[in-house]
């Protein structure tokens, strides 16, 4: 549309009057030089692994997966009756059991992840929609259903229901560049809840469950909710996604820092840079340290990193 | 008050409105999103502390700048304390009168000096004068000389001003203030001073008052009077002489209290060998026994602290009296005419001559007997023996002065007695076809004695060949054009030949007034090549014949002056002087004359303290130095704006 604020089209059934969104409605995201999300999604799936992976969860199936000593509480019925009668052995019979892992990926689309600093190629929320659609492209090759939800976002933007086929790929990229980085996740534990509660009532034994967020505006709750996917029986794994100018604190002068999520508000300078990397590595650490007690993973990226490693790192994570 | 000087006030207050705007300003950091800000602590007192520092240094300027502004307004309200000429609308003439003496080193009591302080006047005087002004500079220092010759071309007066330096010689203010009135008298503008930057501190606090007997036509300023009101209290040392173990220092002291408390001290660099205490008197000696080594250098310094430190300190040397005037001739001859000394000696002693008259018999044959003489008269010598005029060649090749009168012995002398090699042919001694001198013919260095010598009713006269005329230079001739009295220059020294004795037996030529004339001519220039060990200082030391030397004087090497083919050096400080006369080493000593170190001033006419000739106070226009001030408060303040602007973050 260029500078105009509205347009009016003559059509066949009459004039149309488009209009340009008010500002302020929505904001887009910054996706810099990671845009097109649906060409750029697919170069990075490129270069990753895309093969089928096999369940190494094993238990109840139909291929025998070997054996493995008894202990007590294991199904009787999988009790190896020969090998007690031959060797006096107890031991328990064990199945391979292939299995669809659905992929439910959950990206944090509050307002913090709006946030483009220097050094940034884009956005979070862009770099984390890109990471985002590469892992759907490599669950569609791999034939695995892939669901998307978000916390916070535009309320217009829905997420895409755990669906299998070609076409959820083209859902899931519509979805993401339809989203727009607002709304506050610290205030209201519901907006958390929306998102992950769902997963962990809904979600299959086996199910994938990637969340891309930057950690940094969520409710006190949060690692314990995220941490409850993963004690279902559900691989969590959790990446917290910053910018590098917040994995650093490049600023030299002084400069009033103002929060995107809740109206914090700091003036402060570059000696402040230790004490905050050491408030930050704390944060960290309190998350590592719910997911990790409640079987999740955590991991760390930045957005200067290339996409192509950061999307091999979750699916190594997730094996 | 004028509206001017409310308009300059009320810009000055304005010199609040920095400071409010300073105050009003609320230095607030760039603002910037940052999601992790709950994570950031916050550091606001270094950033204020730092927003204050250079809040101030801004508003220093500014403030500074504002000042400026106002002063800038009021510039022509500016009075500074100044020298300058209280003038009409015609252009100057002036004449400065500078004082460059040792007393001028005074300090009384403040960091600078009078001489200083005179200076200083002097050039803020230079700065009153205008175009058209002329202006001349005169030194004070004995001998009074001129600095500068009268020019309108003020900054060349600037420069030579500034080349003016502090000196240790005696004062002649009369001799400068008559210079002055010679250099300005007969200048065209009618507006004609001398203005007399001293301390009037001549030596001669009660000689009549400066300025009088002055033609009215030139008046004398005394500029700075203050200089006169110091006082102060001096001794200083004239002379250190050494003669075995004992130590004889002179000193003289302003007044008799000033020596109380102190003493001499004898040094062997840092080491006291001797000292004794100073007399209570204005002018004496204090004798101190030591015990150095001889071959030691050694200094008299004088404890405590004086006006003038520069003269508290002096250079030891072995005791030599000053030196000395040699006759040779046969007394008996003149004493059976006169009844006393011959007229000779008689003549010596009517010039009060500051030398010693030692009549010797004959020439000496010995170099080392010529030594303590710096003239040698023979009156009528019958020539020198091989060892004579060995030893007199050498006397005058060193710089002594020798003096021929060559009368009838030196027609008659003895087989193998000459007057080589000074004069290369026999004399001849005859009757004279001339009863008198050319007083036209003879030389300035005779003057207006020549006069007296038309009639000298001679008995006869003695004859040069006329090779040896030739290579003499004629004083005074015979009206036949015949030399009567011709000198020669050879060496450092001079041979002076007189075709007449000094007998009056001869003729009446001793009797005459310009045989004194002739006789002080002689003592004049013997005294020029004489070498003795201490001189006054401000007196030049003159080194005819002498080809190269090299002076290594209190503050490093000096360079001579040429003057008249002859190489001079003017000692202008205390101390010693190293010199290498043709690769010959000397020492010389420049001590103070006494009444230099008499600090009383001397009266000035009352008119050369008039305010209608100048005063202390000026308005001057400064404007150009605050302008400039306010150009570079500008500049600072881009600089420090450019310095403390904080860096953009690229987005």
């Amino acid at each position: 549309m260029g500078p105009y604020s509205s347009l009016r089209i003559l059509t066949p059934r009459g004039a149309v009057e488009a209009k340009r969104p008010a500002k302020g409605v929505r904001r887009a995201i910054d996706w810099g030089s990671l845009a097109p999300l649906r060409i750029r999604a697919r170069m990075v799936a490129e270069g990753v692994w895309a093969g089928a992976h096999r369940s190494a969860r094993k238990g109840a199936g139909v291929e025998f997966g070997g054996h493995r000593a008894y202990t007590p509480g294991d199904d009787l019925r999988h009790l190896d009756v020969r090998s007690l009668l031959r060797h006096d052995h107890l031991l328990v019979r064990q199945f391979e059991t292939e299995t669809d892992r659905a992929l439910r990926l959950v990206v944090d689309a509050s307002a913090s992840m709006g946030y483009r600093g220097s050094r940034a190629p884009g956005a979070k929320l862009a770099w984390a929609a890109l990471v985002a659609a590469a892992l759907a492209r490599v669950a569609v090759k791999s034939g695995d259903p892939i669901g998307l939800s978000f916390i916070a976002g535009s309320k217009d933007a829905l997420g895409v229901p755990v669906r299998g086929g070609r076409e959820v790929f083209e859902r899931i990229v519509d979805a993401l560049e339809g989203q727009s980085a607002e709304g506050d996740a610290m205030k209201d534990i519901a907006v958390l809840d929306e998102a992950v509660g769902a997963i962990a009532r809904s979600a299959r034994r086996g199910s994938v469950v990637v969340i891309l967020s930057d950690l940094l505006d969520l409710p006190p709750q949060a690692p314990q909710r995220i941490g409850a996917i993963s004690t279902r029986g559900c691989v969590v794994v959790v990446v917290q996604t910053l910018d590098p100018d917040e994995a650093d604190f490049p600023f030299k002068e002084t400069v009033r820092l103002k929060s995107l999520e809740g109206d914090v508000v700091v003036e402060t300078d570059e000696a402040a840079r230790d004490r905050y990397l050491a408030a930050l590595a704390a944060e960290q650490r309190r998350w590592r340290e719910e997911l990790v007690a409640r079987g999740a993973k955590f991991l760390t990226m930045t957005t200067d990193r290339d996409p192509v490693a950061a999307v091999r790192a979750i699916v190594e994570a997730t094996l | 008050m004028s509206f001017l000087t409310v308009l300059a006030l009320g810009i000055a207050v304005l010199v609040v409105a920095p400071y409010l705007a300073h105050r009003l300003r609320r230095r607030r950091a760039d603002e910037r999103p940052f999601a992790p800000a709950r994570l950031v602590p916050p550091t606001p007192p270094k950033a204020r502390r730092r927003s204050r520092l250079e809040d101030r240094t801004l508003f220093a300027i500014r403030a500074a700048s504002i000042v400026a502004l106002a002063l800038l307004g009021a510039s022509p309200l500016v009075r500074c304390s100044r020298l300058a000429l209280s003038r009409g609308g015609a252009s100057v003439a002036v004449a400065i009168v500078l004082d460059d003496s040792m007393s001028m080193r005074a300090k009384d009591g403040g960091d600078k000096s009078r001489f200083a302080r005179a200076k200083k006047g002097a050039e803020e005087v230079l700065a009153s004068l205008r175009e058209g002004d002329a202006a001349a500079i005169v030194l004070a220092g004995a001998p009074a000389r001129v600095g500068l010759a009268a020019t309108t071309d003020i900054s060349a007066a600037r420069a030579a001003l500034e080349g003016v330096m502090e000196s240790d010689r005696a004062t002649d203010l009369e001799g400068a203030l008559a210079i002055a009135r010679t250099l300005v008298g007969e200048l065209p503008q009618i507006d004609r001073r001398i203005i007399l930057l001293s301390d009037l501190a001549d030596g001669n606090p009660d000689g009549p008052p400066l300025g009088e007997g002055g033609d009215g036509r030139v008046p004398l300023w005394l500029a700075m009077p203050e200089l006169a009101k110091g006082g102060g209290a001096d001794c200083g040392i004239l002379s250190a002489d050494r003669a075995g173990n004992r130590t004889r220092v002179r000193f003289a002291c302003s007044s008799p209290s000033a020596a109380e408390g102190r003493e001499v001290q004898i040094k062997d660099g840092e080491k006291v060998v001797g000292s004794a205490p100073l007399p209570q008197t204005a002018l004496g000696e204090a004798i101190v026994t030591i015990t150095a080594d001889d071959t030691r250098e050694l200094f008299a310094t004088l404890t405590g602290t004086d006006a003038i430190a520069s003269d508290d300190r002096a250079l030891v040397v072995v005791e030599s009296g000053p030196a000395a005037l040699a006759v040779v001739g046969d007394r008996t001859d003149d004493e059976l005419m006169t009844g006393g000394a011959p007229v000779v000696e008689q003549a010596l002693a009517a010039l009060q001559i500051d030398m010693a008259v030692r009549p010797i018999p004959q020439a000496p044959d010995r170099r080392e007997d010529t030594q303590p003489f710096a003239a040698m008269i023979a009156d009528d010598p019958p020539g020198f023996t091989p060892e004579q005029r060995h030893a007199l060649a050498a006397f005058v090749d060193r710089g002594g002065v020798l003096v021929l009168a060559l009368g009838r012995r030196a027609a008659a002398a003895p087989l193998g007695a000459t007057f080589e090699p000074f004069l290369k042919n026999a004399v001849s001694w005859g009757p004279t076809p001339s009863q008198g001198a050319d007083p036209s013919s003879g030389s300035p260095i005779i003057g207006e004695g020549a006069a007296s010598l038309g009639d000298l009713a001679p008995k006869g006269r003695a004859t040069l060949a006329p090779d040896d005329v030739n290579a003499f230079e004629p004083v005074l001739k015979w009206t036949d054009g015949a030399p009567l009295v011709a000198r020669l220059a050879r060496g450092r020294g001079e041979v002076w030949v007189t075709t007449l004795p000094f007998s009056v037996e001869s003729s009446d030529f001793p009797l005459r007034p310009g045989f004194l004339s002739l006789l002080d001519a002689i003592v004049t220039s013997a005294k020029e090549r004489s070498a003795p060990v201490r001189g006054d200082v401000g007196a030049p030391w003159a080194f005819a014949g002498a080809r190269r030397v090299e002076v290594e004087g209190p503050l490093g090497r000096m360079t001579p002056a040429r003057d008249d083919g002859v190489l001079r050096i003017v000692p202008t400080l205390i101390g010693p002087y190293r010199l290498t006369v043709d690769g010959v080493e000397e020492l010389r000593v420049a001590a103070p004359p006494a009444r230099e170190i008499d600090l009383r001033p001397r009266a000035v006419v009352p008119s050369a303290t008039s305010s209608s000739l100048g005063g202390g106070v000026s308005v001057v226009d400064v404007s150009w130095a605050i302008a400039l001030a306010l150009l570079a408060l500008v500049a600072a303040e881009i600089v420090v704006r450019s310095l403390t602007r904080p860096r953009r973050e690229p987005a």
